[in-house]
C-alpha cells in the first residue's frame, strides 16, 4: 500500500481527533454534570473549576443511598448468575453442534433456530412473562430476571461458542477418542481449554448484554429486584428529571460494560454479528 | 487502561465508604412540638406501652429522595414516630410513572409488601372498588388515635379523602392549583401604560379571565422587563408527555364548562358515559392553551414541573399557574429571586361557559371562576393486605396532626401543600402570619398565598375531580393528545377527537355499565 | 454412553430451556390475544376483537410509521458513517488500536442511560448542543418539536450503533486482499473510483448482514425513546414496543397487548425470512 504524504497524515489525524471528540463528548458531559450543583446544571457551564466549582456531593449522596447500592449489587448478581448459567448450558450445546452431525434436523437448521430466538423482539414476551412470573410468585425477584436473561442470551452464546469449537482440529479429538477418553473428558479437558479465548469473550459480552437489559427489568421488578437501568429511570420524579443524580447513575451504569468492552476487542466483530462476519 | 480501572475502583470505594444518612433534621424544639401534638391522656397511656415495638411498616411513595417532595417528610416523621411508639417506618420510593401500577400489582398478587402508599386521590376509586385498601372510620373513632380532626378538612378536600360514605385516606397533602404572578412587574406604572396603549384597556391585576391573562402574558413575552440582561417570558408552563401537563389543562378549562348551571359535567355524559371532551367548551379551552404556549418559552413543551417552576423562580416569567409548592419554594432565596414579589389568586375565569346538558353557551356579566382540587393530594391509604393496619394508621395520623401538617405546609421542599383549615391566616382561618414568618416566609407572600388558596378551596363552584377506575388511563390519553395539540402535530379539535376515541376504548374495555354506575356515584348524579 | 445419546444430552438443556421460555409464553400469548383480560377480574372470550381494535387504532399505525422512519433513517446514517470511518481507518496507522477501542465504547453503553444523557445533551435552553449552535445563531427545538424529537432519537441511536457498523465494515475491508488494490492502482489513481468499483462491491455481502441485523435489532428500540421523551411530544417518538409496553403494563390491557405483540412478531418474521435466507449460507 502506498505511503500517505505528510499533509494527508495531518489531515487524517485531524479527522480522527474530530470523530473522537464528537463520540466522546456525551461521556464528558455526563462526567461534568455529575460534579455540578443543581443550579450549575441549569446554567450550562462547560469547564470545571473555571466556570463552576465542582462538588462530589452528588456522588457521595448517590452512593450513600442504600437503594443505589442495592441496585448495583442486584445488577451484579443478575449479570454474573445469568452469564454463568449461559456459559454452562451454552458451551455444552455448542460443543454438541460443533462435533456431532445431526440428521433429522441438520446442524445449521438448529443454529438458525437459535439465531431466530435471538432475533425476537423482547417486548413480545412482556405480557406472558409477567403472567408466568405472577403465577410462579416470582415477580420482583432476581430469579425471574435471571431466568429471562438466560433465555435471551443463551442463543447468542451457542452460536459464538460453536464457532470457537469448530476451530479445534479434529485430529486432537480423534486421537483422544482412540486413547479411550469419553466425550465428557474431551469436552472438559481438550475443547474447553482450547476455546477459552472465545469463552471469555462470550462471557464478557453476555455480561454486558444482561447488565444493559431494560425492558424486562422494568416490567418484572418494582422494589426488591430493581436493577441499575431501572434505577436511572427512577431519578425522574414528580418534579422532573434531576440531571445531577441522573448523571451519577448514568456513569455508574455505563462504566462497567464500557470497561469490560476494553477487553474483548478481538472477538467483538464476530460476537456482534452473531458469527456472520469473521473479524 | 489499568489506571482507568483503578481510578474507578477508588471512586467506588470512596463512595461506598461515604455511607451516611442525608437530609433535613428537626431541631429539638420541633421534635418536642410534634411529639406532643394531638396528645390526649388516653393516647399518652397508649404510647407509653410502646405498642409497636418490633413492627416495621412499609410505606410506598413517589421517588423523590430524602429531601424531596412527599417522600422526604416520611423519613423524618418516621424516625420521630419511632421514638414515640417504638415502631419503625421503611420508606420505599417508586418512580412517579410506575408508582400506582407497582402498588396495585402488590395488592393483586396479595403480597402485602406495602402497608401503605402515599396515594394520589385519583387512585382511590380503583383501589376501593378492587378492595385493595381499607376504610379508616373505625380507627378515627378509636380514642387511642386522636391526632387529627375531620373538621380541619374543607368540604372540597373531604370529598377527596372519602369514597361513598367512608374515609379512606389520612389527610396529608392538599393539592389545588392557583395563579402566581409577579406583583412588582404587573404593578409597574410604565408597563401599565404600555399595556393600555397596546390593548386599549387597563391591565387588570390579577387578571380575572383567561383572555385577559393571555393578553398580559403576550404583552410581557419576549423582552427583558426586569433588566437582568436576559429575555423574559409571559407565562411558564410545562407540557412534556408524562409530566402532568393534563392536570393544568383540566383546572384551566374548568370555567369553560363548569358554571352555576352545570356544576359537575366535565368528563362524561353520566347516562351514556360518552366523553364530553370534544365539546365546544373544551375546544375553546384548548385553543386558549395553545395561544398561551406562544406567550412563553418554546422549550416549555419539553419541560416537566421542575423546569417550569425554575423558570418562574429565576424571575423569567410573569405568570405560572400551578400547585402550592411554588409559593413555598419561592421563599428560598438561594433558588428564587421572587421572594416578596409574589402575587397569588385563584385561577382566572371566563365570561362564557358551555353547558353540555343544553348544548348552549351561557354568558356572564362577571367572570365565572371555578376552584379546583386538581392534583394528587398525596395522602396515605392502608393496604388491605397490610399485617399492621393499626400501626400504619397511627403513623399516618402522626403526620396529620395540626402541628406536623402546618410545618409541612409552610416548608417548601416537603411538597405538602396547604389546605387544612388551620393553615389560613386571619380572617380566613386561625393561623397567624407570624407563624409563617417564623418558618422563613415573607409576610406579604404568606398572606397572598393563603388567601389565594382559601379562595380556591372555598369557591362555590369546584372542578369535578375524577376518581373512578381508569382515571389514570383517561388522564394519560389526554396528556399525550394535549401534547400533540400544543406542538402543532394536529389541530385542537383533532387532538380532542383522538382523546375522545381513546376514552371510548377505555370505557368499553372496563365495561360501560359498570363505569356509568361508578361515575354517577362519584359525581352524585341522580335522574 | 453412546455417541448418539451424548450429543443429545449435551444439546438438550439449551434447547429445552429456550423452548420452555419462548414457545410456551408465545402459545399463552396467542391464547390471550383472543380474550379481554382484566387483572384480578378474570377473562372473557372476545374472538378477533383485539386484532380488529389494533388495526383500527390510529396510534397503532402511527407507531409503526414512527418505528420505520426512525429505523430506516438511523440505519442509513449508521451505515454511511460506518463506511466512511472504516474507509478512513482502513490503513494501519499509529494509534489505530486506541481509536478502535475508544470508539467501541458507545456500543456497550446502557441504552437507558444514553436516553437520560440525551435529555441533558439536547436540553434546549442551556444544553451543550444548543449552546454551540447558538454561536451560529441557530436554535433547534430538539425535544419540543415533533420532527426534531425524532431527530434526537435518531442521533442517539447513531451514537450507539455507528461503531458497530464501523467495526464490521473494517473487518470486511481487511478481508479484501492487497493484491486487488495493487492491481487497481495500476489503472487509476482516483481513490473514489477504486472505492466505487472495487471496495464497495466486495463489501456488499457484509453490508447485507449489517442491514439485516440492524433492522431486526431496530424493532427492539425501546430504551432510548422511553427514557428520552416517553414517546412525546404527542406521539411523535412513540415506537411500537413503547405502545405495546404502555398497553400491557400501564393500562393492563393484556389482550390487546398480546395482539399487538403477535402482529410485531409477524412483521419481524417476514424480515427474518427475507434476509436470513441469505444469512443462512454464511452458516453452512
Amino acid at each position: 500500500m502506498r505511503k500517505p504524504k505528510p499533509l494527508q497524515k495531518v489531515r487524517r489525524y485531524l479527522i480522527t481527533a474530530l470523530i473522537l471528540a464528537i463520540f466522546c463528548f456525551p461521556l464528558y458531559w455526563a462526567i461534568i454534570n455529575s460534579i455540578k450543583t443543581p443550579l450549575d446544571t441549569f446554567a450550562g457551564s462547560w469547564i470545571p473549576f473555571l466556570q463552576f466549582k465542582p462538588t462530589v456531593a452528588n456522588w457521595t449522596e448517590e452512593l450513600g443511598n442504600w437503594e443505589t447500592r442495592r441496585a448495583l449489587s442486584n445488577s451484579a448478581i443478575v449479570s454474573v448468575c445469568s452469564t454463568g448459567i449461559v456459559l454452562c448450558i451454552g458451551t455444552l450445546a455448542a460443543f454438541s453442534l460443533a462435533s456431532f452431525k445431526f440428521h433429522k434436523m441438520k446442524n445449521q437448521d438448529i443454529t438458525i433456530w437459535f439465531l431466530s430466538q435471538r432475533v425476537m423482539p423482547p417486548v413480545v414476551f412482556i405480557v406472558p412473562f409477567f403472567m408466568l412470573m405472577r403465577s410462579l410468585k416470582l415477580i420482583d425477584t432476581l430469579y425471574a430476571l435471571i431466568l429471562i436473561n438466560v433465555t435471551f442470551t443463551l442463543p447468542f452464546a451457542v452460536i459464538i461458542m460453536q464457532e470457537s469449537f469448530r476451530g479445534i482440529p479434529t485430529e486432537l479429538t480423534d486421537a483422544a477418542l482412540v486413547d479411550g477418553a469419553s466425550y465428557g473428558q474431551i469436552f472438559y479437558k481438550i475443547a474447553l481449554p482450547l476455546a477459552s479465548g472465545g469463552l471469555i469473550a462470550v462471557g464478557i459480552i453476555c455480561l454486558a448484554m444482561v447488565w444493559n437489559e431494560f425492558i424486562f427489568a422494568l416490567s418484572l421488578s418494582y422494589d426488591q429486584a430493581t436493577l441499575m437501568p431501572v434505577l436511572i429511570a427512577g431519578a425522574e420524579h414528580t418534579r422532573g428529571v434531576q440531571f445531577w443524580y441522573v448523571a451519577v447513575r448514568v456513569l455508574l451504569t455505563i462504566s462497567l460494560p464500557m470497561i469490560i468492552a476494553l477487553f474483548v476487542q478481538r472477538y467483538l466483530v464476530r460476537g456482534l454479528t452473531l458469527g456472520a462476519v469473521k473479524g | 487502561m489499568r489506571k482507568v480501572t483503578i481510578g474507578i475502583a477508588v471512586l467506588l470505594i470512596v463512595g461506598l465508604a461515604a455511607t451516611m444518612a442525608w437530609g433535613y433534621t428537626f431541631t429539638p424544639q420541633q421534635k418536642e412540638l410534634f411529639l406532643k401534638a394531638g396528645m390526649t391522656p388516653e393516647r399518652q397511656a397508649y404510647v407509653k406501652t410502646k405498642p409497636y415495638k418490633g413492627i416495621t411498616i412499609t410505606v410506598a411513595v413517589n421517588t423523590a429522595g430524602r429531601e424531596g417532595p412527599i417522600a422526604g417528610p416520611l423519613y423524618m416523621f418516621g424516625e420521630l414516630w419511632g421514638e414515640q411508639t417504638g415502631g419503625k417506618v421503611k420508606v420505599v420510593e417508586i418512580p412517579y410513572a410506575e408508582c400506582f401500577e407497582k402498588f396495585w400489582i402488590d395488592c393483586l398478587t396479595g403480597t402485602g409488601k406495602y402497608d401503605s402508599v402515599m396515594a394520589g386521590a385519583f387512585w382511590v376509586g380503583q383501589l376501593v372498588e378492587d378492595n385493595y385498601i381499607i376504610p379508616i372510620d373505625k380507627f378515627m373513632k378509636d380514642p387511642r388515635f386522636p391526632q387529627w380532626d375531620t373538621a380541619t378538612c374543607s368540604p372540597a378536600l373531604k370529598t377527596l379523602r372519602t369514597w361513598g360514605e367512608e374515609w379512606y385516606a389520612v389527610p396529608n397533602d392538599c393539592d389545588g392549583q392557583i395563579l402566581y404572578y409577579r406583583k412588582d412587574i404587573l404593578n409597574n406604572p410604565d408597563y401599565k401604560k404600555g399595556f393600555w396603549e397596546k390593548y386599549g384597556y387597563e391591565m387588570p391585576v390579577p387578571p380575572s379571565t383567561w383572555d385577559e391573562l393571555k393578553d398580559i402574558a403576550e404583552y410581557f413575552n419576549g423582552w427583558d422587563w426586569d433588566n437582568d440582561g436576559k429575555v423574559d417570558y409571559g407565562i411558564s408552563m410545562h407540557l412534556k408527555v408524562g409530566g402532568q401537563g393534563m392536570f393544568h389543562f383540566e383546572s384551566m378549562s374548568a370555567p369553560y364548562l363548569i358554571s352555576p348551571v352545570n356544576s359537575n359535567l366535565w368528563w362524561f355524559d353520566p347516562e351514556t358515559m360518552k366523553p364530553l371532551i370534544t365539546s365546544p367548551g373544551h375546544v375553546e379551552a384548548l385553543k386558549t392553551l395553545v395561544a398561551l404556549r406562544d406567550c412563553g418559552p418554546r422549550a416549555a413543551l419539553s419541560w416537566s414541573l421542575g423546569e417550569a417552576w425554575d423558570c418562574f423562580l429565576r424571575g423569567d416569567a410573569v405568570f405560572c399557574f400551578t400547585w402550592g409548592d411554588l409559593g413555598s419554594l419561592a421563599q428560598d432565596e438561594t433558588k428564587s429571586v421572587v421572594r416578596g414579589k409574589l402575587g397569588c389568586s385563584a385561577l382566572p375565569g371566563t365570561f362564557k361557559s358551555y353547558d353540555p346538558a343544553s348544548g348552549k353557551w351561557i354568558t356572564f356579566k362577571r367572570p365565572n371562576v371555578v376552584g379546583n382540587t386538581t392534583g394528587g393530594s398525596w395522602a396515605g391509604v392502608i393496604s388491605a393486605f397490610s399485617k399492621h393496619p393499626e400501626a400504619t394508621y397511627d403513623f399516618l395520623s402522626f403526620m396529620a396532626t395540626k402541628e406536623a401538617n402546618f410545618w409541612n405546609a409552610c416548608t417548601g421542599w416537603t411538597g405538602v401543600d396547604p389546605g387544612r383549615t388551620f393553615v389560613f391566616i386571619e380572617p380566613y382561618g386561625p393561623a397567624k402570619v407570624e407563624s409563617y414568618v417564623a418558618s422563613d416566609w415573607n409576610a406579604e407572600d404568606a398572606n397572598e398565598y393563603t388567601i389565594g388558596f382559601y379562595k380556591n378551596f372555598y369557591s362555590s363552584l369546584m372542578y369535578p375531580y375524577m376518581r373512578i377506575p381508569g382515571t389514570v388511563e383517561y388522564d394519560t390519553a389526554l396528556d399525550v393528545h394535549l401534547s400533540e395539540a400544543v406542538t402543532g402535530t394536529c389541530s385542537p379539535e383533532e387532538a380532542l377527537q383522538r382523546t375522545y376515541d381513546e376514552w371510548e376504548r377505555t370505557t368499553e374495555r372496563l365495561g360501560r355499565d359498570e363505569q356509568i354506575k361508578l361515575y354517577q356515584k362519584a359525581i352524585g348524579y341522580t335522574k | 454412553m453412546k455417541k448418539n445419546q451424548i450429543k443429545f444430552a449435551f444439546l438438550l438443556p439449551a434447547v429445552v430451556w429456550v423452548l420452555a421460555f419462548t414457545i410456551f409464553p408465545l402459545i399463552y400469548s396467542v391464547r390471550l390475544s383472543f380474550f379481554s383480560y382484566r387483572l384480578g377480574r378474570g377473562e372473557t372470550f372476545v374472538g378477533g376483537r383485539n386484532f380488529v381494535q389494533a388495526f383500527t387504532y390510529p396510534r397503532f399505525w402511527g407507531s409503526l410509521q414512527t418505528t420505520f422512519s426512525i429505523v430506516l433513517v438511523a440505519v442509513g446514517i449508521e451505515i454511511l458513517l460506518g463506511l466512511l470511518f472504516a474507509w478512513h481507518f482502513n490503513r494501519e496507522v499509529q494509534g489505530d488500536k486506541v481509536f478502535r477501542t475508544l470508539i467501541t465504547l458507545p456500543l456497550f453503553a446502557t441504552p437507558v442511560a444514553v436516553g437520560y444523557l440525551g435529555i441533558t445533551l439536547f436540553y434546549e435552553t442551556s444544553g451543550p448542543i444548543n449552546m454551540i449552535l447558538s454561536l451560529f445563531n441557530i436554535h433547534v427545538p430538539w425535544l419540543s418539536h415533533p420532527f426534531w424529537a425524532k431527530v434526537s432519537v435518531i442521533l442517539l441511536d447513531v451514537w450507539i450503533w455507528t461503531p458497530f457498523c464501523f467495526l464490521v465494515f473494517l473487518a470486511g475491508f481487511h478481508t479484501i486482499s492487497e493484491e486487488i488494490y495493487e492491481a487497481a492502482y495500476m489503472d487509476t489513481n482516483s481513490e473514489l473510483q477504486i472505492f466505487r468499483h472495487i471496495t464497495l462491491p466486495l463489501l456488499l455481502p457484509v453490508m447485507g448482514i449489517v442491514i439485516a441485523l440492524r433492522l431486526v435489532e431496530a424493532f427492539k428500540v425501546f430504551d432510548v425513546p422511553y427514557s428520552l421523551l416517553l414517546g412525546g411530544p404527542g406521539t411523535s417518538t412513540e415506537v411500537y414496543p413503547l405502545l405495546v409496553y404502555r398497553t400491557a403494563l400501564k393500562n393492563f390491557d393484556f389482550g390487546s397487548a398480546s395482539a399487538l405483540s403477535l402482529i410485531l412478531l409477524a412483521i419481524v418474521m417476514c424480515i427474518v425470512i427475507i434476509f436470513f435466507r441469505q444469512l443462512r449460507k454464511v452458516y453452512e
